[in-house]
């Protein structure tokens, strides 16, 4: 979309400087920072955690907390400093002028009451003297605009009988009850699945030229912002690094950190695996040739006709409801010493699949057997003995970390309840720090101490000094920003591959298990969809759903 | 839903089972009552042994906690050995003195509390907050003897606005005798009221307060600011209803509490209530009343806490359509 930039800008930040007092002291969140936003423009700001992307969108809100203070530098809406608003101003620009949507859509609704009646709301507060029933049409107006089927019928549901894409699509209902001029969009995508994201994207890029709203896309993932963004600006720790338009940004960053944000983004690969060969890139293991040989030989871990059904909790003394199946009939092998990925989405039992792997959760039915014997999935506590086996790796390592221990009294527990297998030596928690690239001083701090990246480097610490022979991880890295993403996918192939450890790797990033995996299963709905050797999935697969999964990728990131 | 209910009757019959006999073998092991029906100072051992007898204290106890139980389930709790009137009719001629003592408390306190908990809640650190924390260390460790007294030389002995002791006259209503329908019985209720209530206003405050400034800090709460509503909509449409589960159920405690155990406090106003029902029938021995109004306040528990589970599905979609 063009504009004409010899106009003023919708919105003009100049100069702006926070600071954020804390226990520890003051701390400069954003250091001065400028940018422009013009009508009908989706501008991305870009960033990893602690860029200030998101204190910038609560600083256009008016909605910062009181520890912030401004430093210098001002906002600027339609030439009016927005910092002199006071909260009665506010009542006037947020909603009506200025709106938002949040990344959770789960959270940004009050659960308590129906999706009508909070967007009725809205629209009667952003709306002077608009009738009931006005507000109501308006409601199932917009609810039907943003993509909500039988709106009328749906009014009074509640949040929870939603998708999540579906709740999302409400609180984008919401945001434009007002007729604002701007909408902060803060990850609006991030909690959603990569089919859903797409549709919800274009669904913006739809209104945005449909109405001329302007939005500001605070954003950690480049998919999003080579999907729909005009220009970006890509800020790191405060300051704006480089910003321009989006498609030149892109093919030529000019600054470093651009750059490597850039190539940390993993990229997925459709054409034959021999051009790559070709290319000279890191082969996977185990190499084609050992994959060849193994072929005869009986997999470490069968896990096969696994069925699971949750029961949902109801209120106490309440009988248990009639649950949903989480998994049905599901046969997962894994092969000595490779890594096989499991892809899918929300709610497709990937995570419950690995959980009963690793004896966390038990299932109504299936056999599982590691290494030849035969453990019993139906009890749980009967799995003794899968402690030295199977080890697991959790999605976020900021709750899977015991607060209350130090790093090195977590990773010794790991070592003395961990197998010694004959022959070889007790595994050294110092030695292990130094492999995976982390500081001995760090032994004595704890968890909360830690960067996401180190607790997660820690996390695969504890899982490889119990020597395992399979380690089971769950998005060990969705929770990271992308440049750690890399570094801990690259120690995850190192180490594993070395010590011969069988990996199930679970995630619904394509890229990534295509880069880490040999074998791939594709999950759907508790059934597995697709499966084969990665490199055959992605270039030849002809199953309908595969090709969505990776029709939702964003094309920059796919060749 | 019928299963759910066969399952929650049965465990309420269960629980009436279990207290039946805890307070059976309690009031026995305390003494026999025997001394307290007869004259002790002109009694004769013949008269003693008569009365043992009249009362059938003679049998074996698993005996008499047999016949209690028969009699129980043909509705007859026995007759009150002091008042020689039947046991059930004497606690529920009691009832009502002692719902509306409660019920005015509770409506003094629910509303007062939540309101000063969501506004100390809103503004952590401000002066509400500061105000309603430290009133509410005042307001719960004060003994409710000490708070009962200063009330009445407050307002009775100084002021002279309200009777300092007693229930005001009543009227017949529905077949039981109120007093909240009289201006007079009004005043009489007002002191002990306000005693029973001021502690039950802190506790609210208190959970409401860290309700409101658990849910004020969530992104729903965030998005509303955002989407442009005024900040009193958002804390009475949106926070109060989020915080209102714990309320309610510290309500449901609170109320079955006050209908059972407010002795001190119906004692000072000599209030003629069911606390201090089963504190003299303790201390004069009389099993039948004291079973009795046991098995009353066990079935007020047991329907409070159904009433708390019916507001949550009430309250919450997510209980009332999964």
């Amino acid at each position: 979309m063009t504009h004409d930039s010899a106009l003023a800008p919708l919105l003009a930040v100049r100069n702006l400087t926070l600071k954020h007092r804390g226990e520890s002291g003051a701390a400069t969140i954003l250091q001065d920072v400028s940018l422009d936003l013009h009508r009908g423009e989706v501008l991305g700001l870009i960033g990893e955690s602690g860029a200030g992307k998101s204190t910038l969108g609560n600083a256009i809100l008016g909605l910062l907390p009181a520890e912030f203070d401004r430093m210098g530098g001002t906002i600027l809406f339609d030439g009016e400093a927005l910092d002199a608003a006071d909260s009665r101003s506010w009542g006037r620009i947020r909603g009506r002028r200025i709106s938002a949507i949040f990344q959770d859509h789960t959270a940004s609704l009050d659960p308590l009451m129906a999706v009508g009646p909070q967007l009725e709301e809205t629209i009667r507060a952003t709306n002077d003297g608009i009738s009931r029933q006005d507000a109501r049409i308006r409601a199932i107006d917009l609810l039907i605009r943003v993509g909500i089927p039988d709106a009328g019928e749906r009014y009074h549901s509640y949040p929870h009988q939603f998708s999540g894409g579906q709740r999302q699509r409400v609180v984008i209902a919401i945001a434009l009850a007002g007729s604002p001029d701007i909408i902060i969009a803060d990850e609006p995508t991030s909690a959603l699945d990569a089919t859903v994201q797409k549709q919800i994207l274009n669904l913006l890029r739809e209104l945005v030229d449909e109405t001329r709203v302007s939005i500001v896309l605070v954003t950690h993932d480049m998919g999003v912002v080579s999907d729909i963004t005009d220009r970006v600006v890509v800020m790191r720790h405060g300051r704006v690094v480089e910003h321009g338009v989006t498609s030149s940004l892109l093919d030529a960053p000019r600054e470093p950190y651009t750059r490597s944000l850039l190539a940390a983004v993993p990229r997925l690969r459709l054409s034959d695996p021999e051009t790559r060969q070709e290319a000279g890139e890191n082969p996977k293991s185990p190499q084609p040739q050992a994959r060849h040989e193994l072929a005869g030989t009986p997999p470490i871990l069968l896990a096969s006709g696994i069925k699971k059904t949750f029961h949902r909790r109801s209120l106490a003394w309440f009988p248990k409801g009639h649950g949903k199946p989480a998994l049905q009939d599901v046969t997962v092998a894994l092969e000595h010493g490779g890594i096989t990925g499991i892809v899918g989405e929300s709610g497709s039992g990937k995570s419950t699949m690995g959980r009963i792997i690793a004896g966390l959760e038990t299932a109504g039915d299936g056999t599982l057997e590691i290494d030849g014997t035969a453990f019993d999935i139906a009890r749980s506590g009967a799995r003794n003995g899968l402690l030295g086996k199977v080890q697991m790796i959790f999605q976020d390592p900021a709750v899977s970390l015991n607060p209350r221990m130090s790093v090195g009294a977590t990773l010794q527990e790991s070592v003395r309840f961990g197998t010694v297998r004959p022959g070889s030596e007790r595994p050294d928690v110092a030695t292990m720090m130094d492999r995976l690239g982390l500081a001995r001083s760090l032994l004595a701090r704890y968890p909360h101490q830690l960067s996401g990246g180190q607790k997660q480097r820690i996390c695969i610490a504890r899982a490889l000094l119990a020597s395992p022979r399979i380690i089971v991880a769950d998005e060990p890295t969705s929770a990271l920003d992308v440049s750690v993403q890399a570094e801990i996918v690259a120690l995850l192939r190192e180490n594993v591959t070395e010590r011969g450890i069988a990996m199930l790797f679970i995630s619904h990033d394509l890229a990534l298990v295509q880069q880490l995996c040999s074998a791939i299963y594709i999950f759907k709905d508790g059934k597995i969809e697709d499966k084969g050797p990665a490199d055959f999935i992605f270039a030849h697969s002809r199953n309908p759903y595969t090709r969505t999964l990776i029709d939702a990728r964003p094309r920059r990131f796919t060749h | 839903m019928t299963s759910a209910i066969v399952g929650r009757l049965s465990q309420a019959l269960l629980v009436l089972l279990a207290l039946s006999v805890i307070g059976f073998t309690g009031i026995h092991s305390v003494g026999n009552p025997v001394y307290n029906v007869v004259n002790i100072e002109t009694a004769t051992a013949e008269d003693i042994r008569n009365a043992t007898i009249a009362l059938g204290l003679d049998q074996p106890l698993w005996w008499q906690y047999c016949r209690f139980m028969s009699n129980v389930l043909a509705g007859n709790f026995g007759t009150s050995y002091i008042y020689h009137l039947p046991a059930f009719a004497l606690v529920m001629s009691k009832v009502p003195a002692t719902l509306e003592l409660a019920t005015t408390a509770m409506l003094i306190a629910a509303p007062c509390g939540t309101l000063l908990g969501l506004l100390a809640g809103r503004r952590q650190g401000g002066w509400i907050d500061r105000a309603v924390l430290k009133a509410s260390v005042f307001a719960l460790s004060i003994p409710s003897f000490w708070l009962s007294m200063v009330l009445i030389l407050l307002g009775a002995v100084a002021m002279g606005w309200f009777p300092s002791s007693g229930r005001g006259p009543t009227v017949l209503l529905m077949g039981q005798e109120w007093s909240f329908t009289t201006l007079d019985g009004l005043r009489h209720l007002a002191l002990p009221a306000l005693t029973l209530a001021i502690p039950n206003v802190a506790l609210i405050a208190r959970l409401a307060r860290a309700g409101t400034a658990e849910v004020e800090n969530q992104d729903f709460v965030r998005f509303c600011r955002a989407k442009g509503l005024s900040s009193r909509r958002i804390l009475f449409r949106h926070t109060l209803p989020n915080i209102s589960i714990p309320i309610v159920t510290m309500i449901g405690m609170q109320f079955g509490g006050m209908l059972a155990f407010a002795v001190v406090v119906e004692t000072i106003f000599a209030w003629p209530g069911i606390g201090k029902l089963l504190i003299d029938s303790i201390q004069l021995l009389d099993r039948p009343v004291v079973m009795a109004t046991l098995t009353f306040v066990s079935v007020a528990f047991i329907g409070l806490n159904a009433l708390v589970d019916l507001f949550y599905a009430v309250l919450d979609p997510r209980v009332r359509l999964s």
